[in-house]
């Protein structure tokens, strides 16, 4: 029985292609080739160029720890905005120098510890994925005691509390005047080093055993049980997961833009976050990457739609806004023309990349 | 002390007494069946001793511990698992990554190992998937690994569950109506199977079927449910000649005309 079944899992793996070695040495390619395109950007490239990619990593960021939770677990929770904002504030505060906090606090003072402290900045973007991992944390006992729209609902809340402390707390986040000067420290390193540690170690997770809990739940919760899954437990840590990453990437983006306040961390936050994974496809972190691409991206590109045009005898005047009206276009044809999204649940892989390139080739090559 | 017990167990759905007063004590590696007319109380029964329902009254004995409280993942861990009456698979996810799932309870490896992939996890994992593919080609269904669990055919489905249910390494197997929706042939082989994981894992069955060719021919001792009570327990034959059983399946009317 058991040499039986040996061969036949041997002659499985030879038709399905790639060795384990073999893939372990294009995925070092592939990212040797993105260190080549970061290296050359950041030399040669303009810096609205950067800033577009730096934009994109943030997002991509963001995008695929917001998957895990509602694509990987089928939680629709609609808080990522606080998780981004805590992580923001707290990398803020520790990397503003004390003179520059004191420029800053102009009517209230900033409380006693936070005054005086500045720490590097790779210190403060771990304290923010680890503050926002703790008010994941502290949050998830009511988050998790309900669940479908009820979640959505209590996730919401919080995401607005986290907004309105913002606003109230003055001796810690200057209320409604932001934080101002920060140091631009967030480069195509930070950005994109961030950005594909968290494709790597989440995509690790959810090809591992707590991933496959984690759908497990999504599919059947109550069968999830039988098989010895606690729900609480593993919706959890994704949900401390996807806070952390969130966190980190909050302080890139405060370092990017170097002034936050709390309108950057509003609902359209969450709103855009939910676009791009349900563009890309719910569950698929591929999809996640390529709807922050594209929304990243795409945002900028489409701002050719708001120059005046000439199109033959007619000349459309600049509309400012009309960027929205083509994105909202775009959406709802890929809602139409694919329902579950780009890439639907699938993901990247070698193999599928391969079977497209050698179907290709055949058309080509056949008369 | 028995292998598992459960005492005066009383659960109440709101006026409805859905489980009245039910005692029952298996004994390691029996085959035994609970039948009894619809909406007699059995998944009910199987509910509450799988801790998807706590009941109001009564205990739980499990091998020495009283599981009237635990939560259900916790009484799979304790080497309790159970198969639904209505499928319930992963469908979205492979058949191999279905019966995967069972082995993520006594996983001996922290979160951390798995999102760098660790060595350590890595060795976890294969030998997750060794263990999963075995129990999926004791069931017949090794050809089918990498088909998603809702392409299935129904028996197949059926047997996935049953799969699923083995690889958590249960010593109490549930069968709530496995035979429901299977041509008779179908049924002969589930039998089969039914006897042969008893005897190859040495789990005891306690199984929910209408089927009563089924029943008859498959289990040692049967109980009978009805009204949320327990009317009548014995051998097969036993139960046949039962006049409360005739009355509870057939109607009283009958018995008085017969």
């Amino acid at each position: 029985m058991s040499s039986d079944f040996q061969e036949q899992s041997g002659a499985v793996q030879v038709r399905g292609g790639l060795t384990h070695r073999q893939k372990t040495l294009l995925n070092v390619a592939a990212l040797l080739c993105c260190l080549g395109i970061l290296a050359l950007f950041s030399r040669y490239g303009s810096e609205y160029h950067v800033r577009i990619l730096n934009n994109m990593a943030i997002f991509i960021t963001l995008a695929v720890s917001y998957n895990l939770v509602n694509g990987v677990c089928g939680i629709l929770h609609l808080g990522p905005n606080a998780f981004v904002a805590i992580g923001a504030y707290t990398s803020a505060l520790l990397t503003l120098s004390p003179s520059e906090k004191q420029i800053n606090f102009i009517i209230n003072d900033l409380i006693w510890p936070l005054s005086i402290v500045q720490v590097p900045f790779a210190l403060s973007l771990v304290a923010a994925g680890i503050m926002a991992a703790l008010f994941a944390f502290i949050i998830s006992f009511p988050v998790f005691r309900v669940r479908g729209d009820y979640l959505a609902i209590v996730t919401f809340g919080f995401g607005e509390v986290v907004r309105v402390l913002c606003n109230a707390a003055q001796s810690i986040t200057n209320g409604p005047l932001g934080l101002k000067n920060l140091e631009p420290y967030t480069n195509l390193w930070w950005s994109w080093g961030i950005a594909i540690l968290t494709i790597v170690s989440i995509t690790k997770l959810i090809n591992s055993s707590y991933g496959r809990a984690m759908k497990a739940i999504r599919e059947d919760e109550t069968a999830a049980r039988a098989m010895g899954i606690d729900p609480f437990r593993q919706l959890l840590l994704a949900f401390l997961i996807s806070a952390f990453f969130s966190g980190i990437a909050g302080g890139l983006l405060a370092h990017l833009i170097t002034t936050i306040s709390p309108t950057l961390f509003m609902f359209t936050l969450t709103f855009n976050l939910l676009i791009i994974i349900v563009v890309g496809g719910l569950g698929s972190t591929t999809g996640a990457v390529i709807g922050a691409i594209l929304f990243a991206w795409g945002g900028e590109a489409l701002r050719i739609v708001e120059n005046p045009m000439d199109i033959g005898i007619i000349t459309i005047p600049g509309i400012p806004g009309m960027r929205m009206v083509v994105f909202s276009l775009i959406l709802m044809l890929v809602i139409i023309f694919a329902g579950h999204g780009i890439f639907g649940r699938n993901e990247f892989s070698w193999e599928m990349l391969a079977r497209i390139c050698l179907r290709g080739g055949k058309r080509v090559g056949s008369p | 002390m028995s292998f598992f017990e459960m005492r005066h167990v009383i659960v109440q759905f709101g006026g409805l007494c859905a489980v009245c007063d039910f005692s029952i004590a298996l004994s390691a590696g029996q085959l035994v069946g609970l039948i009894g007319p619809n909406g007699a109380g059995k998944t009910t029964v199987f509910n509450t001793i799988t801790g998807f329902i706590t009941p109001d009254e009564g205990d739980i004995f499990w091998q020495g511990e009283n599981i009237r409280a635990y939560p259900a993942h916790r009484v799979t861990a304790s080497g309790i698992a159970r198969t639904f009456q209505n499928i319930r698979l992963f469908a979205d996810m492979t058949v191999l990554e279905n019966v995967m799932v069972s082995f993520h309870y006594s996983i001996q490896s922290d979160f951390l190992h798995a999102m760098v992939g660790s060595p350590k996890y890595r060795r976890v994992e294969a030998e997750i998937r060794e263990k999963s593919r075995r129990y999926l080609y004791e069931l017949g269904l090794g050809h089918l690994s990498s088909e998603k669990a809702a392409t299935l055919a129904y028996g197949q489905q059926r047997r996935l569950e049953i799969a699923r249910a083995l690889a958590t390494g249960p010593k109490l197997l549930l069968l709530d109506e496995p035979a429901a929706g299977m041509n008779p042939i179908e049924t002969i082989e589930l039998a089969a199977l039914i006897r042969l994981i008893r005897d190859k894992y040495g789990v005891t069955v306690f199984l929910i079927e209408h089927d009563m060719k089924f029943v008859m021919g498959l289990c040692e001792r049967i109980k009978v449910l009805d009204y949320g009570k327990s009317i009548a327990e014995g051998t097969p034959t036993e139960i046949q000649k039962d006049i409360k059983v005739i009355k509870a399946y057939l109607g009283s009317g009958y018995y008085a005309a017969g």
